[in-house]
């Protein structure tokens, strides 16, 4: 679909031309419209793709041959206007145009939404960048009765416009193709219009809404999930079904397979007699000793932790890519505005079940820095991610529906403590309640295989190493006899406080590197009968309310700052203690066993 | 104005309407839901009134909490 009305000089002047640097192109839209999933597409480089607003957050390069030019290409944070009060989000994309980050901006538009998308288009023609619009999803807004006059528009816009169905790569072709011909588009500006009104009267000269409604399935699931009478029964299901498919599964079947099976009954016992052949007992304790890179490194990594993150990605990329989580807000929105939050904060708080770090990016689509500060505060302190999930079901999903229900309640409480006392003591104001709810789709199996691989493998790459670098730390501590001293120093807190037995205390120094590699630990103690039911609960508490890992206090400093990072820090910390010895104290004086 | 010029707040599930204003503030909740698309002359309709106000505008569905609403004049579709 090349434009008929090409603007003249562009002939002379071919935007693809042998240049000193890459033709920098920018793929620009509002959130949730696929570009992604385009960039994936052009550069052969997958970025996580989901159904919600807000999954890309920072800026993604990648490369890109289109005939013998080679071109970057730049996935952008989601926006929704490019003027006006904007998110974090959006101004990571208003700043890279800003500095001239983007030579080219292709703009992928959800072809439903062409009136929004217009108001973008007429915001980014400001910029006074060559452009190309691309309406994606046309297939679902024809189903809808949305038709487009796209050769109209692109005359009228001056700029190829282009209708694709990008997760099956219609329109690429001739995304590439036009890249030559892209061209300043003529908008609000050259017509002396507000965007506003140029948008609503573009929009009425070239799009046409038949009256087409969803199936009747469709129709009746959007408003199950989203009224509290069916939707709160669909929500316990939905939690049911991750328990099932991730705790019994994933903790339970699998972790025994591999933990008992593979590790217990053939690689500890073949790494023994291999080790059993190096003359130097030091180095045969390193890999297979009590602190044994082998028997206690990998087997926390692969054999306890892997089953279980493996499992909960699959069942959280089913519930991303299916549009679910932000329905979610609806029913969360008072309880959050409660903590000085609004319902959007849902999205971080959920994606911190996935992996807090994370999590603690996509902060960025909320709108106000308290807002902000408070999401980040309760992501450190009560949001386990799933390689602790994992253990924290391992162990307590063996001892009593009791005894899990406790740690969340208590978790939970405190979370929502801390955010209501955050909320009065902060300064600052949260904002408005509006989110947009995404359709819902049945998710492709294979941007859902993909993603899960992905994120399995960067579980892998991230944990793993730590997870070494921490058992050949505390190998280290004990040769030296440190790990005694520091189990005795910690004595009064661990043993007097919390009521734990010494050696949790080495458990709690491996929680400061991760919490899933502290709870690791315990999992082991509470299977060899070194922990009482109650110990157990009070221990997984306070390791859940500790900050989640390193990568996670990096990232929170990075957001930031160090100062606040620090402070975040101390108080969670403090928090984690202090609960967990007044759980503790109230356990013995209800005499609860579980 | 019209006489049929409601806030959407008070509108039941099932009514359909056009935006006539957007009342203004300080907070730049006017230009965030302009970015949205809820703008004058957008079409909309309510979906959810309990237990936050659930609509559709344009081809955009959008939940907002009670005082977004309470801005959102709509005149009905009679």
């Amino acid at each position: 679909m090349s434009c008929p009305h090409a603007i003249p000089d562009l002939r002379s002047t071919p935007l693809l031309r042998l240049r000193a640097h890459p033709l920098r192109i920018a793929l620009v839209g509002n959130p949730n419209v696929g570009k992604s999933v385009i960039f994936g597409r052009l550069t052969g480089r997958y970025v996580t793709v989901s159904n919600y607003p807000g999954t890309t957050v920072a800026v993604t390069r990648g490369r890109a041959q289109v005939g013998a030019e080679v071109c970057d290409i730049v996935d952008t944070p989601g926006v929704n206007a490019l003027e006006g009060p904007l998110s974090e989000d959006e101004k990571v994309t208003r700043d890279l145009l800003r500095s001239g980050g983007a030579e080219l901006v292709v703009q992928v538009a959800d072809a439903r939404n062409l009136r929004r998308a217009l108001m973008l288009t007429s915001q980014l023609a400001d910029f006074k960048l060559p452009m190309i619009l691309v309406l994606n999803m046309i297939d679902e807004a024809r189903g809808r009765g949305v038709d487009i006059d796209a050769e109209g528009l692109a005359v009228e816009l001056g700029i190829p416009v282009i209708e694709a169905v990008a997760p099956e790569g219609r329109g690429m072709g001739e995304l590439r193709d036009a890249l030559a011909t892209a061209a300043r588009p003529r908008a609000a500006r050259a017509r002396g219009q507000s965007h506003l009104h140029w948008a609503d009267d573009t929009t009425q000269r070239f799009r046409t809404v038949g009256h087409v409604t969803l199936g009747r399935f469709r129709e009746w699931l959007n408003r199950a999930v989203r009224e509290p009478l069916t939707g709160i029964p669909i929500l316990l299901a939905v939690l049911y079904v991750t328990y099932l498919v991730v705790g019994v599964l994933g903790a339970q079947t699998l972790v025994n397979l591999l933990e008992k099976g593979l590790f217990g009954t053939y690689l500890n016992p073949w790494a023994t007699d291999l080790a059993a052949r190096i003359p130097w007992a030091p180095a045969r304790d390193f890999l297979v000793g009590q602190y044994g890179l082998v028997t206690m490194g990998m087997t926390y990594a692969i054999a306890i932790v892997l089953p279980v993150v493996t499992t909960f990605f699959l069942v959280f990329g089913f519930l991303e890519d299916s549009g679910y989580i932000p329905r979610l807000a609806i029913f969360s929105d008072r309880l959050f505005r409660a903590m000085g939050l609004n319902g959007k904060a849902v999205l971080p708080m959920v994606l911190g079940l996935g992996c807090d770090t994370m999590a603690t990016m996509t902060t960025r689509i909320l709108a106000t820095p308290k807002e902000r500060l408070i999401a980040i505060l309760l992501l450190a302190l009560g949001v386990p991610c799933s390689a602790q999930l994992a253990t924290i079901m391992g162990i307590l999903g063996g001892i009593s529906f009791l005894a899990l229900a406790t740690l969340f309640g208590v978790v939970l409480t405190q979370m929502v403590l801390v955010g209501f006392l955050a909320a009065r003591a902060l300064p600052g104001d949260r904002s408005d309640f509006v989110m947009e709810l995404p359709p819902l789709r049945v998710p492709r199996l294979r941007n859902l295989l993909t993603k899960t691989v992905l994120r399995v493998r960067w579980y892998l790459g991230e944990a793993v190493p730590l997870f070494l670098i921490g058992t050949a730390l505390l190998f280290v501590l004990d040769r030296v006899g440190a790990l005694a001293a520091l189990a005795s120093a910690a004595r009064p807190i661990v043993t007097g406080l919390l009521g734990l037995p010494p050696k949790a205390a080495e458990v709690f120094v491996m929680g400061f590197l991760r919490r899933d590699y502290g709870a690791a630990g315990l999992f082991l103690m509470a299977r060899n009968g070194s922990l009482t039911h109650v110990q157990a609960v009070v221990a997984l508490t306070v390791m859940t309310l500790f900050v989640p890992c390193v990568a996670n206090f990096l990232m929170i400093v990075k957001e930031r700052g160090l100062r606040i990072g620090l402070a975040i820090l101390a108080f969670v910390t403090l928090i984690a203690v202090g609960t967990g010895a007044v759980l503790n104290g109230a356990l013995g004086a209800l005499h609860v066993s579980f | 104005m019209s006489r049929s010029e409601q806030p959407l707040v008070q509108l039941p599930p099932g009514t359909r309407g056009r935006v006539s204003r957007v009342t203004r503030d300080l907070t730049g909740r006017t230009e965030r839901l302009a970015a949205l698309g809820v703008t004058r002359g957008a079409t909309v309709r309510v979906l959810q009134t309990f237990p936050g106000i659930v609509f559709e505008c344009d081809q955009t569905e959008l939940a907002v909490e009670r005082t977004v609403a309470g801005s959102i004049l709509v005149e009905l579709d009679v």
